[in-house]
Order: structure tokens, then sequence, then C-alpha cells
């Protein structure tokens, strides 16, 4: 018998019975979940919760919307940003508004996957950068939550290491609660190796129950919800 | 003198005497019951969510063994090494055997209540490796050298004046004691522990048995770090701590944020399915899953106390609870504090002669019971634990003795009669504005802090039978 069989058959005789072959009848849920008639309002919700947590948001229309939002948050201080060419790390592929955008303003990106051989070296450019910039894979409206699974074209550091952590998401890709999102990623499989659901930037009310922002993650989250 | 060194008494004595632990239990407490009253509420018919809360989790329990194996063979299909440790002592020589093997140097760790539980840090020390606890109330009682008095804000006892000298000599100069400034300093010190760190350790809110995904729910980032940048991934849990998959998390994590610290969903909340997969640009290529019993088995044969395993650790109970509120975590002496660490604590320890206080450390109030939003009868399982220690024989003999002396007094009545009019006489040295204070042992182990009422100078059976005649 393995460690791992009695380990198990312990357990079993513990609760007095054989363990099951067949998996056991799945609990049935009866909670009330949060519902939002339309994408309008789904989009206004996710932002406004968004921002109560402390993320600066917009919704744009248009390119011309995006590059105006990505000017006004960042211009001023872009501009003093010592290295520009190693500021800006993002994902190998971003949302094409985002992608048009920043060629727009020729705010140059470093693709993180591509930026060196060893992961230390990305680390430690993902550290020195200014601003990670990511998409999304959905946004829950009641809890202002961005949700991100990491595959090989993105990297799970953007959105940790730099002080500043933009994101894109598409209106059609907000849901109203959870579940919803816990359901399509049930519906796709595998799951990836990440999944980070974000609610706004890092904090901690260690010192005397003091809220105090970006002691670890980043210090400043942005969101362009893209209507769509 | 370290905390570790004082009798319970001791340490009751020492809580009640510090002003400055009361006033920040008082309001770490205060703050999140009520940012939990204000996030249950706004959820909308929170008994359901509680009953579902409790349905998943008696249905887990009771299905244990079938949903580890499926979460080992799940984990051990992904690449991730499993390792089921009874003991304590199992637990801390796997994860040490791994620290070796790599020659890690630099081991960085966010919280896990687990590495408390089989003291991983002291294990390690002596061993000579340096493990940095990384969250920053983690980080401050790392130096201090003191167990969390919390379970969700584990420097809440502390000053900044205080965090401020502990983190003076490693800054190397004069701190401000702002909270911007000591939180920089922390930010600063971690970025390069988080770079270099070649192990990474981390706690465990669920493990998801279909899919062998570990949930971390987190809000400094500090779990994001290490599991996202160290080679190595050591996971320490408890082997309750299971959902059956993702469709149950909704409810936990609805519960676990809200109960905790009245947030609708945690700043980071991290589902991982390690190791990474070979083209991921980041995320650990080896995992190990380190799964403790530690008597969690015990438990679960034992129908009496089988919801403790139901516990999400919130620390809702403890925010709550007259007595914690009064004297803090550490009073307690144990890992687990409040109410929950009442009831667990001699449970996992089975050891009455260290641990038997705990179950009075209560008022009975049942405040626990209905802040637990897993619906855990807290109350009762104290009531319980009383009646099991006392049946164990480990009532100390001074109580005894008392209680043998009221039989006898209770069946005698007229023994009692006189013991009354006696007893009304011999109290009269100790008797100041019609209370009782002072008196030898045991009676002083009451009137040191509070008064008695005096014995009536006529008894309710003197009244009754002159009543009777009237």
């Amino acid at each position: 018998m393995t460690h791992t069989n009695e380990f198990i058959s312990q357990l079993a005789s513990k609760l007095g019975r054989p363990t099951p072959i067949e998996p056991p009848q799945p609990v049935s849920i009866n909670v009330p979940q949060y519902h939002l008639s339309n994408p309008e309002e789904r989009a206004l919700t996710f932002l406004t919760n968004w921002q109560a947590l402390g993320g600066k948001g917009t919704i744009v229309k248009s390119l011309e919307d995006t590059v105006k939002c990505l000017r006004e948050w960042f211009r001023d201080q872009q501009a003093i940003w010592p290295n520009k060419q190693q500021a800006i790390v993002a994902w190998d592929m971003l949302p094409t508004v985002a992608e048009f955008a920043f060629a727009a303003l020729e705010w140059p990106l470093v693709r993180y996957t591509q930026a060196a051989q060893n992961p230390r070296e990305r680390y430690s450019l993902a550290a020195q950068a200014e601003l990670g910039v990511t998409g999304a894979d959905w946004g829950i409206a009641l809890s202002g939550t961005i949700v991100i699974n990491s595959n090989p074209q993105r990297g799970r550091a953007i959105s940790l290491l730099p002080p500043r952590h933009l994101t894109f998401i598409e209106v059609s890709k907000l849901r109203d609660n959870l579940f919803e999102v816990l359901e399509e990623l049930i519906s796709l499989g595998v799951p990836p190796s990440a999944i980070e659901m974000i609610s706004g930037p890092s904090r901690t009310s260690d010192i005397e129950m003091d809220l105090s922002i970006g002691v670890h993650g980043p210090i400043e989250v942005y969101v362009v919800v893209i209507d769509d | 003198m370290t905390i570790y060194n004082l009798t319970i008494d001791q340490l009751v004595d020492k809580a009640l005497a510090d002003d400055f632990l009361r006033l920040a239990t008082r309001r770490a407490t205060d703050r999140l019951r009520n940012n939990k009253y204000k996030a249950t509420e706004e959820l909308g018919d929170w008994e359901k969510w509680r009953q579902a809360g409790e349905t998943i989790r008696t249905h887990v329990v009771a299905n244990l063994d079938y949903y580890l194996q499926q979460l080992i063979v799940q984990v051990e299909k992904q690449g991730g090494h499993v390792h089921l440790a009874k003991t304590p002592v199992d637990a801390v020589a796997y994860v040490r055997n791994i620290v070796w093997e790599h020659e890690a140097r630099n081991v960085i760790k966010s919280k896990s209540m687990i590495s408390e539980e089989i003291h991983l840090n002291h294990a390690l020390e002596n061993e000579g490796s340096t493990v940095i606890e990384t969250d920053l109330g983690e980080y401050i009682i790392q130096i201090a050298g003191e167990p969390p008095s919390h379970i969700i804000v584990p420097a809440m006892h502390k000053t900044r004046q205080q965090v401020t000298e502990l983190f003076n000599p490693i800054a190397g100069h004069e701190l401000t004691s702002d909270t911007p400034t000591l939180t920089r300093f922390v930010r600063l010190q971690m970025r390069e522990r988080f770079l270099q760190g070649d192990m990474g350790i981390t706690g465990c809110n669920f493990a998801v048995a279909d899919t062998g995904s570990i949930v971390m729910v987190t809000n400094e980032g500090n779990g994001r770090m290490v599991s996202t940048l160290p080679r190595v991934q050591i996971t320490l849990m408890g082997m309750e701590r299971i959902v059956p998959s993702f469709r149950e998390l909704d409810v936990m994590l609805n519960l676990l944020a809200r109960s905790a610290t009245g947030q609708r969903l945690s700043s980071y909340t991290t589902i991982l399915t390690p190791p990474k997969h070979t083209s991921d640009s980041d995320g650990p290529e080896e995992f190990h899953l380190v799964i403790l019993d530690h008597n969690r088995s015990e438990i679960l044969g034992d129908k009496t106390f089988r919801t403790a395993l139901n516990c999400i650790r919130c620390g809702a109970c403890f925010n709550v609870c007259p007595v914690y509120r009064q004297i803090g975590g550490h009073a307690y002496g144990s890992v687990y504090a409040g109410p929950i660490g009442s009831v667990i604590t001699p449970l996992l320890e089975k050891d009455w002669e260290k641990w038997g206080h705990l179950p009075f450390f209560s008022s009975l109030c049942g405040a626990c019971s209905e802040a637990c939003p897993v619906r855990i009868p807290l109350h009762d399982l104290l009531v319980k634990l009383r009646a099991r220690k006392t049946l164990s024989g480990h009532t100390p003999k001074i109580e005894q003795q008392i209680f043998k002396a009221y039989r006898y007094f209770f069946t005698h009545e007229r023994t009692l009669r006189r013991v009354l009019r006696l007893g009304s006489r011999l109290q009269m040295p100790f008797v100041r504005n019609g209370r009782i204070s002072g008196g030898p042992p045991p009676l002083s182990n009451w009137t040191k802090s509070r008064t008695l009422p005096k014995v009536a100078p006529k008894s309710f059976m003197q009244m009754w039978s002159e009543l009777k005649h009237k």
C-alpha cells in the first residue's frame, strides 16, 4: 500500500465507509445573484466600483478617445521618465485600439516575453519599467474586478512589478458577478497556469489599521473600457 | 523575556495591563466587523449565502477522502509533487529537504497559517536557512519575534512607533513613523528579495479538487510575487481546505472576502494551476504541495467536532468575541486565537494540560456562531469541549474539591444553613461598601480584579420559612 493510499483509506475509515468510486453528487447552490439589465449599466457600474477602490478609469468609443485619455493620464509623467525606450512593458499583442493608440502617441512598447532570454532579466526589466500594459479576459461589475488569464504571449509580471498597471477591456467582456466568470472558466476546460483577479491597487492596513496603497504590487491602476 | 516563556495567567495579565493593545484590538475588530456588516448587507439575503457556504463545506468534509484523492491525482498529472504530512514534523522535514536540494538561499514567503502551525520559520532558522516573510504584518512580527495576534491583521498590536523602531536598524537610518514612509521602506526592501527569490512558500485559501488549482486571497500582492517569480514554489495547506470545483468558489470567495475584511473581493484573488506551462514566460517551473493532517483526521472521525473543519479562516469570530476584544490574540498562547482557535487548538494539539484553558476563554454569548460565514456552532462546540476536558480528568484539583464541597452542602441542608451563617460572619474583614474584596486564595483569584456581593445577613431559606409562617 502506498503512502497516499494509506492516507486516503485512513480518512475513509474515520468517515466510516469506503472511499466513493463515483464522484459525489454536487451540492445545489441557491443564492441570490447580482444582475444588471444592460451593457451600458454594466460598464458604468464596473467603472464606479473600480474607481471606488482607488483605480482610474474611463469609457472610450474611438481611437481618438483612447489617445486623448492616455495623453491626459500619462503625458506629464512620460515626459520625465528617464528611460523612455524601456518605460512601458506590454503583452505581445494588446487589444487593437491599444496597439494603434500607442503607435499614434509614438510611445515605444517593450514586449515582455521577447525582451530577454533569462526570466530574471525579464523580471528586472519589468521592475524598472514605469508602466505595465495588459488586456483582460473578463471584468466583474459588482466588485470592480479585472480577470486576466496567463498564456505564453502575456506574462504575469506585467500587471505586478511596474508601479503602474494599465489594462484595456471591451464592454462585451464585462460580467455582472463572479459566478458568471467562473462558469466561463469552467467551459474553457483546462485552466491556464494563472488566473489573476485584480480589484484595485495593492493595499494593506497592517500598520495601526491605517490604509496604505502600493506596498508590493502596483500603486496606480488604470482601466480603459472599450465600447465595442 | 519573550511572550513564548509566559504562563497563560501571565499572558492575560500582560494583555490586560497593555492599554495600547486593548485600544488597538478594539479598533481593529470594530473596523473589520463594521466593514463586514456593510459588505454582507449589500449582498442581499446573507443567510442564504451562509447556508450555501455551510452546505458546501459540510459536503467537502463528508467526502474529504474522495476530493483529496482527486486533488492529488490532478496536481501530479500536471507535473506537481504532493507530500502528505501526518505531523508538523513531517511537513517541516519535507520543506527543509526541498530547500536543501535546491540550495535555496533566498526563500520568500507569503502568509500561511499552516507555516505558523508547524513552526516552519523557527525550524528552518535553526538549520541556518532564512525565510523572509513578505506580508507587511507578518514581516513586522517576524522582526519582533512574535506570533500573529489576529488571523487577518497579524501585527495589529504594534504601534507605528514600535514598527518604526523595528525597521530603523534594517534601514540603517531613522525613518519617520508615518504610514506612507513605512510602506515605501518595505516596498523597496522587499523588491530585491522578490527579484532574487529562488524559492517561494505560499499558503492556500482553497484548493480546487477537479483542476488541481490553488486559490490565494491577498491584498498586498506579495502572494503573487512569491508564486510568480521564484523557480520553485511550495504551497502549504491544511487537508480540509478543498472545494470540489470552480463552481463552488463563487460562494466561498464571497463569504471569505466579505467576512474577513468587508471587501467584495480581495485586491488579488489568484487561481494558480502550477507548475507553469513550458512556454509561459513566468511562473514556477517546479511545484510542491504539502498537505497537512496534524490530527485533522481525528477531528474528521469525531462527529461532535467535525464541523470545526468547515472553518475558512476569515477571522469574523475574533471580531465579535467579547473575550478576544479584551485580551487580543497573544493571551490565548496558541497559534490560532479567537473562538475558532479555542475550538481547534485542543483538538489539533491533543494536549489538555497545555490547551485545556482555551474553551474557557469564552462568555458563551454565541456572537461567534452568529458571525461565522459557514455557520459553525462555535459556542456549542466550546461547551462540549469543556465537558470533554472535565471527563478526561484534567480539571484542577482545587476545582474538583470545590465541586465536591458544593455537592455535599447542597445535599445537606442543615450544614448548608450553618455554613452560610458562619460565612456572613467570616466575610466581615473583607467587606467594603457592601461588597467583598480581597481575601485569601482561591477567593482572591476573583477579587483581585472585581468584587463579590456579600453573603446576605438573612438567607433566602430563612426568608422563605419566615414568609411561610405569616
